[in-house]
């Protein structure tokens, strides 16, 4: 029989009992859906994580400052360890030779006004090494200078919500904003980074479309803080190349643990490292939801070989008829794996359809970020379909290794 | 000669026990001829059937069917053979019910890998032939027994098979019809046909022109019709033979 023959015979079977067909099918539907459903899920997640890491550079290495209680506060103290400063910076900048930049971040709590309008900013004082630091830039007028720097000048570059917030689409430059008590001309504006706020992530990270940033020098002394005149929150390093990450981070672990006196009030973060992690955090995830979809593809697969092994009894007739009117056992084996087949890949469709459907749903309820994979796709109909087959063959046999005499005195 | 059958035998494994439903038939069977095989239940005449419709295999013996030994043929190519030389009538019509009238008419046809519409063609033609051709998008349910046996019959002839088999092909119909059934069936005969029924009517046996009767998964006579002939009379004699002997 011809395969075209074969196909149309499965498809008149199957419609003819619809809700059987449904129902037989439902466990690989369920099982298809959870694939694409989860995978998205894991998807989503790397791709946020990768997007937050790639944003903090991975040829990088961060340097935060940590915020000391108790005990641990007044050791700091007895060591007169003032906590991450800007001579820190400093100090890596000039003794380390395999760091290319080096560039300090100073958030600053004030509030930002322009007339009576008010934006949600964030300050940040730091240098001109900034925007190479970060691959984050300008795309109106100027950054930070070193003239800036070294006079301390009360200019402020500003992210691309901050500008529209308080300027609309009129260009700023030359306008002057209030930061907190003291008057910033605006002499660039950065560029508009696409960030997807999720919050499966696993590194929080702002939203630097509403920082504002000046210069360090006028941060420290503008925003002076009498305890730690040169504290900074943050310093970013970056290192020629990805291989001198791991060593450079060990000196920089060396260097700091001298000049803080083994006071633990930073922590180094290498988002090198971090990607790392996340990738085998996401290869146990994808282990972990894989086993679970593929049990239920495997429940699924039971399901419809035991509706294929009724059909085929209920068929019997059906079977010796077709055996007395020329059928071979080739042509039966087709016919019933055909429709096995049929029914598991239809069922893989409609998986598909629906697991996507839960993707959406999930980002917005759940808030989570989803990402169909092209490949999650292709898997999961090519599992199906391996299901039919595998779990379509046994009935197939059975139907086509049945006495034609003895299927033809069935009733 | 069509059919060749010599020393047939057939034994059946029922668990512990041996079913020897033949027991050595051998006959001869020329194109044209319309023959009727009749006996009791358990006669072999069933098994018979089977053999020369190409659906069983003797345990030893040779059959021959049109010149093929079907010793040693595989089942794809005993299939073929089916397909292209048997036309199957059968006592319960065994129509698919899940296809109208004139998918089921071409069924032999899709294992012959005939194109679709030359199918639908050929099998639309038979209906027509047996009378049906306004019936052939109805589903066999929607048929009377009649119908449904004259579509049996233009699917076993849609194929232009050397030899039908019939077996009570008017078993399951009132006299009327049967008798409508069986003037299709001569019809056939008198085209050409080779005929083969199986039945235990002998007012049915009296269309034919030959009659081998079997007892016991053996011929006990085989008669041909010469012109006049009163078959039915020579099977009671041959019964009373038997009796008294």
């Amino acid at each position: 029989m011809e395969y075209s023959e074969s196909f149309r015979v499965g498809i008149r079977s199957i419609m003819a009992h619809k809700m059987r067909s449904l129902l037989t099918t439902l466990g690989v539907i369920f099982g298809v859906a959870a694939v694409i459903a989860m995978l998205s899920i894991g998807e989503g997640a790397k791709r946020e994580a990768l997007e937050q890491i790639r944003l903090l550079g991975t040829n990088n290495i961060r340097i935060n400052a940590v915020k000391l209680t108790g005990d641990k506060a007044r050791e700091a103290e007895s060591k007169y360890s003032d906590g991450l400063s800007y001579k820190d910076g400093l100090l890596i900048r000039e003794n380390i030779p395999s760091v290319r930049a080096v560039t300090p971040i100073r958030f600053i709590d004030a509030p930002v006004m322009k007339g009576n309008k008010e934006a949600a900013a964030r300050i940040i004082g730091t240098d001109y090494l900034y925007p190479e630091v970060t691959s984050f830039r300008v795309e109106e007028g100027r950054f930070i200078t070193p003239l800036d720097v070294s006079e301390a000048k009360r200019i402020c570059v500003i992210g691309a919500k901050v500008k529209r917030e308080l300027f609309g689409y009129r260009s700023p430059i030359g306008h002057r904003i209030r930061i907190g008590e003291e008057w910033f001309r605006v002499v660039g504006v950065m560029e508009n980074k696409k960030l997807r706020e999720g919050k499966a992530s696993i590194i929080k990270i702002r939203d630097i479309n509403r920082d504002i940033y000046i210069p360090i020098t006028t941060a420290l002394k503008r925003f002076r803080d009498e305890e730690k005149p040169l504290f900074v929150n943050e310093i970013a390093v970056q290192v020629k190349s990805a291989e001198l990450v791991e060593p450079t981070a060990r000196i920089i672990r060396r260097l700091l643990k001298r000049t803080h006196r083994d006071v633990q009030d930073y922590e180094i973060v290498i988002p090198a490292e971090l990607l790392a992690q996340s990738r085998r955090t996401q290869r146990v995830f994808n282990i972990v939801m894989g086993s679970i979809a593929a049990i239920s593809l495997l429940v699924g697969g039971i399901g419809i070989m035991n509706i294929m092994l009724a059909s085929v009894t209920e068929r019997t007739k059906e079977i010796g008829i077709r055996r007395a009117l020329g059928a071979t056992e080739q042509d039966i084996l087709g016919q019933f794996l055909n429709e096995t087949v049929l029914i598991s890949a239809t069922g893989g469709i409609i998986g598909i359809v629906l697991g996507v459907v839960m993707a959406k749903a999930i980002n917005i309820f759940a808030g989570w970020e989803t990402v169909i994979a092209l490949y999650s796709v292709a898997v999961s109909f090519g599992i199906s379909a391996m299901v039919g087959i595998i779990f379509g063959i046994y009935p197939a046999r059975k139907a086509a290794q049945m006495d034609p005499i003895a299927a033809l005195r069935f009733e | 000669m069509l059919i060749e059958a010599i020393d047939l035998h057939r034994v059946y494994r029922m668990g512990e026990n041996e079913v020897h439903a033949l027991r050595g038939v051998t006959f001869g069977i020329e194109r044209g001829e319309f023959v009727s095989i009749i006996g009791p239940s358990g006669s072999g005449k069933s098994t018979l059937m089977h053999i020369m419709g190409c659906l069983d295999r003797p345990t030893s013996g040779s059959y021959i069917l049109d010149g093929t030994p079907i010793e040693g043929l595989d089942d794809r190519r005993l299939s073929r053979l089916r397909n292209r030389k048997v036309g199957f009538v059968f006592q319960s019509f065994n129509l698919i019910q899940q296809l109208n009238v004139v998918e089921n008419v071409e069924v032999p046809l899709v294992y012959m890998e005939m194109d679709r519409h030359e199918r639908r063609e050929r099998a639309l033609q038979m209906l027509e032939a047996v009378g049906l051709g306004h019936r052939s998008q109805h589903r066999p349910n929607e048929l009377s027994g009649g119908e449904n046996q004259r579509v049996a019959i233009a699917r076993a002839l849609v194929t232009d098979p050397d030899l039908i088999l019939a077996d009570e092909p008017t078993g399951n119909l009132d006299t009327k019809t049967g008798h409508e059934i069986m003037e299709l069936l001569k019809r056939l005969h008198e085209q050409g046909k080779t005929l083969i029924m199986v039945t235990h009517d002998l007012e049915k046996a009296k269309w034919s022109s030959r009659f081998i009767h079997m007892k016991d998964g053996k011929i006990l006579h085989d008669f041909r019709d010469t012109d006049g002939t009163d078959i039915v009379g020579m099977f009671y004699e041959s019964t009373m033979e038997q009796e008294t002997q």
